[in-house]
């Protein structure tokens, strides 16, 4: 429950249900106030004043002050923690420095607390979503003197001090964790007294709790959605997570954007949810909607005859002549849908056979960080809810662009889209930089964008899902 | 006799440094590791993460380092939770799985025992079929299609018990029935006959003959000699127990040990993996020896070897 | 007697049908095993789909009849794989004796004290969850058991009269072994065959079942009956159909095998 280390989906909603940061999303996803009252942006855009509240107090009765914040932040940055999200606050002055033990100094990390109700915060280059990034679990406040006294126990259950709407009072690993409510939570206390959350790894085993009544919110396994939806019960909420097939550009016959955009255009992407059934987006751009820019206008469209043609125009008619291509997945029943629907639909429409090939998860990923594959299938869930996040993802510099394509027009947009503040510009560069990536150059395929498909027992009110996979508790009451 | 015990246990430490090895080297064989992620690491702070767990040292001095940690009794922390230790996880997991697997035993056995002797005492009754096709059929019953049954029945349709989860007794009992109830179905063919073979036997007529009351025939002769056959498989049933649970204790969503062997292998969590590992190791070791100490105990001419 | 020769028949009869419906799946599947039709989901038994339709529209009868090859496969060949290599391994130990016997079986325990969850789990992630990593890793847990046996029967055997004249007549070691041995162990050894089978098959279908087994499309009777468990209240033929062939299929073996060792092995129980 380390939220410094923490990286794991389950401790991290956990953590956001005890613990208050400096900002919080609203339902749009926009960040705004939370334990900073407000912000102020110096006019070059790359220093940052947050005013603290000062009706925040730890569970121990202590004042959250910005000193929590300031040694938080420099003990995610310390190379001796190995935090591996300490890269959120890489755009802060010697922050990367710091982390990679160039500068042994923290003081010089441009984050400080010029007392108890003011944090300063100095960025390398104006960063307009940097109020998103404080609303991640790893930037939020830490009692020293806490940390130091009890070592690595500090988060057990009896010493963990808190901020946020709920308390933990039990925590059994790969089990249960129980929430208390916080009564002296600076914005009231939550109608919940007390929330017990499962780790069930069946999600069969889960429904069927649900069913006997043992639990009130359950994620639905997708053989059992078809037979729920029309269940009053049944709710689906679209995530930021967009899944998509990705080229290696530099080998052939991918190295040649012609075979790229025909592959990309042979696939009716509408077929994808009919088999899949978990609400899928079916997607031709790249920015999910419910973000900043997104726009369904740009991509290339399913067209069959001009991905024969553009087919042909590579030197393969009706797919003659066309090299042995294997494309890869890691095991799951989803993914195995997939490959085995766009291998049928690359053979119908184009004439080409692809070889598919599963790995289990670790043994994929190792597999695409050393050696990727011609053809493979990733996914991608946002950090913040930005079009930074989507997009800087297939840049030069990106250690997630696994299809090695390099394009420095495009990195150079993606730059200047980061630290533009005027909304209508900053939309023009993320259609211009999306229309490359989708359009022109093709390394990737979007396929879809996926959803959450659970029941919520209807006595009670207020779950809110949202679309970064959050669930907030402190709103949720129970019918009487 | 303490010789005996001291001599075997000590011969389980080369065993449990074997299996260390063994583990440690098929763990590290297989690709991908703990901080490989959807989202890579970059590079610096992989380099930062792997310092600080010393992955980055050869794998030979990282072996060498385990093996001088796990003398000092130090399982290291998990990988996946990084501000838990191993051995605090299965401190907390361990108890779990061996209630579960206790009262499945106590399942088997009782039922078991119950069923093949009332079976032979009566042999050729419909009592005798009934409860010998029950074992056929209960022996041939994957657990997982037994779980799948008593929840089915039990929790869904007749809403008696809980269908999952670990925080009573009431959660207990389907579990412990789904592990046990096949081992007894074993445990009461194997009674049945042995207790079949023993009262055709010219000293238990010999006791009839002399008039002493069946209670006592049964308990002096039948008893014992029918229950040495089950005390042969008992080791092999322990373990199955022991090391079989992870089925139902996925299924029930029970906090016991079984389910890390597929989450930390998943995660590539080496402590836990080794953790866990030595852990089971050391169970079956042990229950051998228990095992064989209560054979002994039971048949004298073994005691006598 | 004369009844469980009967019984005994009548699982030979179901085994035989097990097996010729795996050999002639390809043949006589109506369908595809992952041919699927959007159109016609999650539908009950009819007459075009005789046992009813998956979650995506798969022939449930098809699935069931490849399934059957599936586990057939797994049975037989992880039960020959690891009885081949137990035999040689148990005769090893058993025929030359003294240090490599003690070796050779503290290594058993060894193996012995590895929990075969974790083999199975790291092995399958190693090789893939194809049919090979399967093979594989069954047949490594569970040559154990065969090599004990085997050695076991060898100590026994080796102190008989006409073993002491073959020696003495200087018979070489491996015609002892072919020819003396081998022929006295045959009856234990089919026996233990037998029951190698259905825990083989036992084995992949739970691993199957909760999501560690053999990758999907495979129609495994193990993954099929995890796909049915979803969706229980709705279509309950989804789990009934796999399970019952699963719970049939290791029933048969077990009757098969306990004649078996009526006949050939009574000394056991």
């Amino acid at each position: 429950m380390d939220w410094t280390l923490a990286t794991d989906s389950v401790s991290i909603t956990v953590i956001e249900n005890l613990m208050d940061g400096l900002t919080e999303f609203d339902d749009r996803l926009q960040p705004r106030p939370a334990i900073a009252a407000r912000w102020d942006v110096s006019s070059d855009g790359t220093t940052y004043l947050f005013q603290l509240r000062e009706d925040v107090y730890w569970t121990d009765g202590r004042r959250v002050t910005a000193g929590d914040f300031e040694y938080a932040w420099k003990r995610l940055l310390d190379p001796a923690t190995a935090a591996e999200y300490a890269y959120f606050l890489y755009d802060i002055v010697n922050a990367q420095a710091y982390n990679t033990g160039r500068i042994t100094d923290a003081g010089l990390v441009g984050v400080r607390a010029l007392d108890d109700r003011t944090l300063r915060v100095e960025l390398n280059k104006p960063i307009v979503y940097f109020p998103s990034i404080t609303t991640f679990v790893v930037t939020f406040p830490l009692r020293r003197d806490l940390v130091e006294r009890y070592g690595a126990r500090w988060t057990d259950p009896a010493n963990l001090v808190t901020n946020g709407p709920f308390t933990l009072a039990d925590w059994r690993h790969e089990y249960k964790v129980v929430l208390r409510a916080n009564g002296a939570y600076w914005q009231g206390r939550p109608a919940l007294d007390e929330v017990r959350m499962y780790v069930v790894n069946d999600r069969s085993t889960a429904l069927s709790l649900y069913e006997t009544g043992g639990l009130d919110l359950v994620q639905l396994p997708p053989e059992a959605i078809p037979s729920h939806e029309s269940d009053p019960q049944f709710s689906r909420v679209p995530m930021l997570r967009g899944y998509y097939y990705g080229f290696d550009v530099t080998a052939p016959p991918f190295d040649d954007p012609r075979v790229r955009r025909a592959f990309a255009r042979a696939i009716d992407k509408a077929e994808l949810p009919k088999i899949l059934r978990g609400g899928e987006l079916p997607t031709d751009s790249w920015i999910p909607p419910g973000m900043f820019a997104h726009n369904p206008a740009i991509g290339l469209r399913y067209d069959p005859a001009s991905a024969r043609a553009l087919l042909a125009a590579a030197g393969y008619p009706d797919g003659r002549d066309f090299p042995a291509v294997t494309a890869m997945y890691d095991t799951s029943p989803v993914n195995t849908l997939v490959a085995e629907n766009l291998q049928a639909q690359w053979k119908r429409t184009l004439g080409v056979t692809v070889e598919l090939e599963n790995l289990e998860w670790k043994v994929y990923l190792k597999r695409l960080s050393s050696n990727p594959p011609r053809l493979f299938r990733l996914g991608w869930g946002a950090d913040y809810p930005d079009p930074d996040n989507f997009m800087a993802l297939f840049t030069g510099y990106s250690g997630n662009n696994h299809t090695r394509w390099r394009h420095a027009g495009y990195d150079g947009l993606i730059a200047q889209a980061a630290s533009t503040a005027d909304p209508a510009r900053r939309r023009r560069l993320y259609d211009e930089t999306q229309r490359i990536l989708t359009e022109e150059e093709v390394p990737i395929i979007p396929l879809f964008f996926v959803s959450q498909n659970y029941l919520v027992n209807p006595l009670v009110r207020g779950v809110r899902l949202n679309a970064m996979e959050l669930l907030q508790l402190k709103t949720v009451s129970i019918q009487p | 006799m303490l010789a005996l015990v001291v001599n075997r246990l000590l011969w389980g430490l080369p065993v449990l440094w074997l299996v260390a090895t063994l583990t440690f080297a098929l763990m590290r064989a297989v690709p991908g590791g703990p901080f490989d992620r959807e989202k890579p690491l970059p590079p610096e702070i992989k380099a930062n993460v792997e310092a600080k767990y010393h992955l980055d040292l050869p794998v030979a001095q990282q072996y060498l380092r385990y093996l001088g940690q796990l003398m000092r009794g130090d399982l290291g922390p998990s990988y996946k939770y990084l501000d838990r230790d191993v051995r605090a996880i299965i401190a907390e997991s361990l108890p779990v799985s061996a209630q579960l697997g206790g009262l499945a035993f106590l399942v088997a056995v009782v039922v078991g025992l119950s069923a093949g002797i009332a079976a032979a005492l009566r042999p050729g009754t419909w009592l005798d079929r009934a409860a010998l096709v029950s074992a056929t059929i209960g022996f041939a019953l994957p657990s997982f299609i037994l779980a799948v049954l008593l929840i089915l029945l039990l929790a869904h349709a007749w809403h008696w018990l809980p269908p999952a989860l670990w925080e009573g007794p009431r959660h207990a009992v389907l579990p412990a029935l789904a592990l046990g109830l096949g081992p007894a179905a074993y445990i009461a063919r194997l009674a049945r006959t042995s207790v079949l073979d023993v009262s055709r036997q010219e000293f238990v007529r010999v006791g009839r003959a002399k008039g002493l009351p069946p209670r006592t025939v049964l308990f002096a002769y039948l008893l014992k000699s029918g229950l040495m056959p089950v005390v042969t498989i008992l080791g092999p049933l322990l373990a199955v127990l022991i090391t079989g649970s992870f089925v139902v204790e996925y299924l029930f969503s029970i906090p016991g040990m079984g389910r890390f062997f597929i989450t930390a292998v998943t995660n590539r969590d080496y402590p836990l993996i080794m953790g866990v590992t030595l852990v089971y190791a050391v169970v079956i070791v042990v229950a051998n020896l228990a095992v064989d100490l209560l054979y002994g105990w039971l048949d004298p001419r073994i005691r006598a070897q | 007697m004369k009844g469980g020769n009967r019984i005994a028949l009548v699982s030979a009869v179901v085994l035989g049908l097990i097996t010729l419906a795996a050999v002639t799946a390809a043949w006589i599947a109506p369908y595809p095993f992952d041919a699927q039709d959007l159109t016609r989901l999650l539908e009950p038994p009819s007459t075009d789909h005789w046992l009813g339709t998956d979650r995506l529209g798969r022939d449930l009868f098809s699935r069931l009849l490849y399934g059957a090859q599936i586990s057939m496969t797994v049975g037989v060949v992880t039960a020959l794989i690891a009885t081949a290599f137990g035999v040689i391994y148990g005769m090893l130990s058993g025929y030359v004796g003294g240090r490599l016997d003690n070796l050779l079986m503290r290594l058993i325990d060894v193996v012995y004290a590895l929990p075969d969850l974790l083999l199975i789990i790291l092995l399958t992630v190693w090789l893939g969850r194809g049919l090979l990593g399967m093979l594989v890793a069954l047949s490594l847990v569970s040559w154990v058991t065969v090599a004990r046996l085997v050695r076991g029967e060898v100590l026994r055997l080796l102190p008989l009269a006409h073993i002491e004249a073959a020696k003495a007549v200087g018979a070489g070691h491996l015609r002892i072994i072919l020819h003396h041995l081998l022929p006295l162990i045959a009856g234990p050894l089919l026996v233990t065959l037998s029951f190698r089978i259905p825990a083989a098959i036992l084995a992949e279908s739970t691993l199957s079942f909760i999501g560690i087994g053999l990758a999907p499309p495979t129609p495994s009777w193990g993954s099929m009956a995890n796909e049915g468990w979803a969706a229980l209240r709705f279509s309950p033929h989804l789990i009934i159909v796999p399970s019952v062939a699963i719970v049939v299929t290791i029933l048969a073996f077990n009757i098969f095998g306990d004649w078996l060792r009526d006949r050939f092995d009574p000394r056991r129980i």
